[in-house]
């Protein structure tokens, strides 16, 4: 039987995945976007994360308000994807399949260090804006107010993009691309700068994670690969291109990562892989994978 | 005469001749470069052919290939450590740990095309980093590596001096060099080239194209773990690095750069990385940033890297050479 004293703890731990997963959760569905649309796979995804980050602690520094930071670290790197999508993927698109890919990664080898050179190795904190620092007490129960607004701020901007992708114009067309690029291209779309706004959409939400996570774990040059890592198993475990599938499986990674370090601490880094091998053999194509696009 | 049959003329078929030049070229490299360098661009070079196989000619993508060097390592240093095995029986548990653990990945994960399996590979291969790192910390010593390894001995020469392990490796490197070319001739070889060129018909062509995907990526984890084992003698321990990410870009990097689907490839481009990476870190330790750069501008400028961009100008001269000596003339010639 268990007692009220580990109830309450599983809860607390429940809600310290939901708010890790909710991370996840925008990480993977900005991936999930842009393989959608342009079948590019990101793997310099969590790069754009990482500057997601270190555009939160100069604007915040600079501005003292942590919205303003947000805002602008989004903003901001959503540009710059933009700059990468037009100046370095466009190229690409009617080659190997395989170059974009491999471009990204050249990306995620080569910024890191260009962050090392003008911030430095040591890694930059951002302290809890202060109206969030506190804590909400229920019962015995502990939850951080900044882990709530994360999972707020995640919901809000999740049904934003829904309703985005479901009412406007603009979104109608992304999604029939998603589904039928040629289709798109033969009634008259301009898919190219579809392309180039759907890339900004998914960095865009790529930097917003990375800027909310920041407070809890302070910008690090070398962050971006495990949150590329995180992204990919994700998307594998949720279905490549499905955005309840990034969903989904966001926030159960994030929960069974909260509580293996409950349990066993020395697996908290292990456990999301041997939960993506134990879904490839179940579901090859993931939770939520179409079975046309493998 | 159309232009497929005349680029059957003018492409340029590696002949057995090009290895036993290489084999001389990498036996006098040790005069013109530092012998550790020369060590490490063999071992890479190694571990690039068999990189290559699955790239250049299966045209499979793996992001996780530090796992098989990684595990051929450990394979290695820890047979060579707890068991004090000689050179030839820690090279077998080496190779047979890295090909072992591909028909695992493989039967997972072969199936699914192109993204997919870069992503599940670079996940798996991080999942072995972080199994060495702390839960299997008794045995792997985590975060330290496995330290205080005895140098091997070739019959009662002991392979602790730079120069005999340089040897050692060179022979090896060369054998794996023909072997690769021996490969690309046969029917497997073939099969291959026509699985990268269309699946759909290879497939209706009645091959099994899984079975090749998977035959070529175990095949790529033999080369690997040897190559991973040869590191461990090269280094004398096993740092935990050697399962990290950055070994499966770097590897991507290097072939990428030779260019894949070229037989040299590999060893051209280990070449180059390496020695780029030696004269960079000399001037700045942010040497991944000038390095990083320059593969984004291979990819952009020359996707074919060093060997592939070589044989395009080659068979472009060919062609127009054809073109003006007439096609009747060439038809006769060709035959």
């Amino acid at each position: 039987m268990l007692t009220d004293v580990s109830w309450n703890l599983i809860l607390m731990q429940l809600f310290f995945g939901l708010a890790l997963g909710s991370v996840y959760v925008l990480l993977a569905s900005g991936l999930s976007i842009i393989y959608g649309l342009l079948d590019v796979v990101n793997f310099a995804h969590g790069t754009f994360a990482m500057l997601g980050a270190y555009a939160v602690f100069v604007a915040v520094s600079l501005s003292g308000s942590f919205i303003v930071g947000i805002i602008s670290a989004v903003v901001i790197v959503a540009l710059l994807g933009t700059a990468v999508e037009i100046l370095l993927l466009k190229p690409l698109y009617d080659k190997d399949p395989l170059l974009p890919l491999l471009l990204t990664f050249g990306l995620s080898v080569a910024i890191p260090d260009l962050i090392k050179v003008i911030f430095g190795l040591i890694g930059k904190p951002v302290a809890y804006p202060e109206a969030l620092s506190g804590a909400t007490t229920v019962g015995p129960m502990i939850f951080s107010n900044y882990r709530l607004f994360i999972i707020i701020l995640t919901l809000v901007v999740l049904i934003s993009l829904w309703l985005f992708l479901k009412k406007s114009d603009l979104g109608m067309v992304i999604r029939a691309a998603t589904r039928d690029r040629l289709m798109v291209q033969v009634l008259g779309a301009n898919t190219s700068r579809l392309w180039t706004v759907g890339f900004a959409i998914g960095i865009g939400l790529a930097a917003l994670a990375g800027a909310i996570a920041v407070p809890t774990m302070s910008a690090t040059a070398d962050m971006g690969v495990e949150m590329t890592m995180v992204a990919f198993v994700v998307t594998v475990v949720g279905g490549l291109g499905s955005l309840g599938g990034a969903i989904v499986g966001g926030l159960l990674i994030g929960v069974i990562i909260a509580f293996t370090s409950l349990i066993a601490g020395q697996y908290a880094n292990v456990t999301m892989y041997f939960c993506m091998a134990a879904i490839l053999l179940v579901r090859p194509r993931g939770l939520f994978g179409e079975s046309g696009r493998e | 005469m159309d232009k497929a049959e005349m680029l059957k003329d003018v492409a340029p078929v590696p002949r057995a001749t090009v290895v036993w030049i290489t084999a001389c070229i990498l036996a006098l490299l040790p005069l013109v470069i530092s012998i550790p360098l020369a060590t490490e661009i063999l071992i890479w070079g190694i571990f690039g052919l068999g990189f290559n196989l699955l790239l250049g000619y299966a045209g499979v993508l793996s992001f996780g290939h530090a796992a098989y060097f990684g595990v051929g390592a450990y394979g290695a240093g820890l047979a060579l450590l707890y068991w004090n095995t000689g050179l030839w029986s820690s090279l077998a548990i080496a190779i047979a740990a890295a090909v072992l653990l591909a028909c695992l990945i493989g039967a997972l994960a072969i199936r699914r095309r192109g993204v997919y399996f870069a992503m599940i590979s670079l996940a798996f291969g991080q999942m072995l980093y972080f199994l060495a790192l702390s839960p299997l910390k008794d045995i792997t010593r985590g975060e330290d590596g496995l330290t205080h390894i005895p140098a091997v001995r070739l019959f009662s020469i002991s392979l602790a001096r730079p120069k005999s392990l340089y040897y050692f490796i060179f022979a090896i490197t060369v054998t794996m060099l023909y072997l690769t070319w021996r490969i690309l001739q046969s029917p497997f070889g073939k099969l291959l080239h026509a699985y990268r060129e269309n699946e759909e018909r290879a497939k209706a062509c009645g091959y099994n194209t899984t079975l090749v995907k998977f035959f070529s990526l175990v095949l790529s984890a033999f080369y690997g773990g040897l190559a991973g084992a040869l590191y461990t003698f090269y280094l004398g321990y096993v740092p935990v690095s050697t399962l990290f990410w950055l070994v499966s870009g770097t590897i991507v990097m290097m072939t990428m750069l030779g260019g894949k689907g070229t037989l040299l490839g590999p060893l051209t481009g280990a070449a180059v990385y390496l020695f780029l990476q030696n004269t960079i870190s000399i001037f700045t330790p942010r040497w991944e940033l000038f390095v990083g750069t320059i593969f984004v501008i291979i990819i952009l400028a020359f996707p074919g890297g060093i060997m592939g961009t070589l044989r395009t100008k080659y068979v472009n001269y060919r062609m127009a050479r054809l073109q003006q000596s007439g096609g009747a003339a060439a038809a006769g010639a060709g035959g």
